[in-house]
């Protein structure tokens, strides 16, 4: 069979595709790619349709064998990345043939790399998805992250063309963010100069920051309220709990939760916060529910 | 009723601030009606206590659309039937080695053990939410009899299919996991199973009566003390 032998697994490499809705209602998280704008370019370069699995890889040293030719496409944060021992620039494709050695080393900007081949990995879903859950034990392989020796079986293609994105489409990741946040829920608990605060001051990314959330540090916000009852979720919801340090939920966020929250940050913007470092300075903006709706029908236009 | 944006592609209806059995029956009817809708546009839709979070597709509705939408929706609202068909018995060894805070309940309520496990299994009860871990169900309410708070300092595990209950409500852990709640008992019955066509046996309109069992019978079952 075609496919990838996974020689090192690295630390945190995940299948993800874009995430398990229909069980949110028994408290199962949706999980999915943190960053849609690099998975679904690493897709588009590929002609993929966009329910396509990929890696979510999370940490340098990973390292697969082919025993199949395949195209592939790298996107996400910027890392060293070989091709039989030569390094390759990223935001790419590439064809990939039997025996050759493909290697994700260390990344210079960004914090999470995707890869995936053309027409996804084949695995079957589990409940709608391949997405990992590593909490439920659902997707992946096994309902778990990448280990040495598995297999990552794909379909056996052949050459398509070498594609890369328009340069001026490349992100970014700098030390410095700009979230764009939609008032929401609880907003009407926080005083006009706890608002105040939360868009004027500067925060900064902690190392509470994983799939499931952001925690962020600097001025505290205050609610008038001690919690609330709990209620569903959204991504992007920003929850400040009692020692006012907001809490931006993320892709495996639990389902409810019961702390006041101010706003939610754009989902596109999210996208890009996935990307960013501990230490990241983040910076609120106010947005209109129109001008964000717009600007996400504008987002995934591109793909869709 | 008051529907808010919850985040740019989704939004919530409060249907009260305070909880009860009235206002969750709302939640469950407005939730039920809008799945037998099977609108592609709408995402998820998580129900809870008070509220109906929904989360939709822009290509299909914007905030302003989707809000009349579920106003007229709201309008039709049928009352919600109660239906005993979907009752779940649940058996629950309530042993002294696996209901690990028997003793401090019925202190903590100046009963005996065994008029706790009375109290305890005697109701049916309805689910308000479901969360914090997969299928995990908050069921109310119990008996005001037997309403103690929770642990002062949480437990590092509360073994998996601990039927516990703090303040007004009990639950089942579905899985090894922190928790601060009560424990009165055990069960073997699987909240959340990879195996199970739903995931879950339970869902947010299922009804549950706890059903005592000897140490035998739960050992029989596949019980672990």
């Amino acid at each position: 069979m075609s496919g990838f032998e996974v020689i090192k697994a690295g630390i945190f490499t995940l299948i993800q595709d874009r995430g398990r809705y229909n069980y949110t209602h028994l408290g199962v998280t949706t999980a999915g790619y943190l960053d849609e704008y690099s998975a679904l370019w690493a897709h588009k370069l590929l002609d993929n349709d966009v329910n396509n699995n990929l890696l979510e890889i999370t940490f340098s040293n990973v390292e697969f064998k082919s025993t199949g030719n395949t195209t592939l496409a790298i996107t996400g944060a910027y890392c060293e990345f070989f091709i039989n021992g030569i390094l390759k620039p990223v935001w790419c494709s590439y064809d990939i043939k039997t025996g050759d050695i493909v290697k994700v080393g260390k990344f210079m900007s960004g914090s999470r790399v995707y890869l995936a081949v053309k027409n996804g990995f084949i695995i079957k879903k589990e409940f709608g998805s391949n997405s990992t859950s590593m909490k439920e034990s659902l997707g992946g392989l096994s309902g778990d992250k990448l280990q040495n020796n598995d297999f990552l079986p794909f379909e056996n293609t052949n050459i398509i063309v070498k594609k890369r994105i328009r340069e001026d489409l490349l992100p970014k990741y700098e030390n410095e963010l700009t979230l764009r946040v939609i008032l929401s829920c609880q907003e009407d608990s926080f005083k006009k100069e706890e608002k105040d605060k939360f868009f004027n001051s500067n925060f900064t990314v902690t190392s509470d920051f994983n799939r499931m959330a952001c925690k962020l540090k600097g001025e505290r916000i205050k609610s008038d309220l001690n919690g609330i009852i709990s209620e569903g979720i959204s991504f992007g919801a920003i929850q400040i709990p009692k020692d006012g340090q907001p809490i931006i939920l993320l892709k495996e966020r639990q389902t409810i939760g019961g702390y006041p929250k101010i706003g939610s940050v754009l989902s596109i913007d999210c996208f890009k916060l996935a990307q960013a470092k501990i230490g990241t300075i983040i910076r609120f903006e106010e947005l209109g529910i129109e001008d964000g709706q717009n600007k996400i029908k504008d987002f995934y236009s591109n793909f869709f | 009723m008051n529907i808010k944006i919850a985040s740019v592609d989704s939004l919530i209806i409060y249907f009260s601030d305070t909880i009860s059995k009235e206002t969750s029956l709302q939640v469950k009817s407005l939730y039920k009606s809008l799945k037998e809708l099977n609108d592609e546009g709408l995402i998820e839709i998580i129900p809870s206590y008070t509220s109906l979070f929904i989360s939709y597709d822009v290509f299909k509705y914007n905030f302003k659309s989707i809000k009349s939408f579920l106003e007229e929706q709201l309008k039709d609202l049928k009352s919600y039937e109660e239906d005993n068909s979907n009752i779940i018995n649940i058996d629950v060894y309530y042993g002294e080695e696996v209901g690990l805070d028997l003793t401090r309940v019925a202190t903590f309520a100046n009963i005996s053990v065994d008029e706790v496990i009375q109290l305890h299994s005697s109701k049916i009860y309805d689910v308000y939410a479901i969360g914090f871990l997969p299928g995990f169900a908050y069921l109310a309410s119990i008996d005001e009899k037997i309403v103690v708070p929770r642990l002062e300092s949480p437990r590092k595990i509360t073994p998996k299919g601990s039927v516990s209950i703090a303040d007004n409500q009990t639950a089942i852990y579905p899985q090894n996991s922190p928790g601060g709640w009560n424990v009165l008992g055990r069960t073997t019955f699987e909240l959340f199973d990879k195996n199970l066509a739903k995931l879950s046996p339970l869902c947010i309109d299922s009804r549950i009566k706890f059903n005592p069992i000897s140490k035998e019978e739960f050992l029989n079952q596949g019980g672990i003390l």
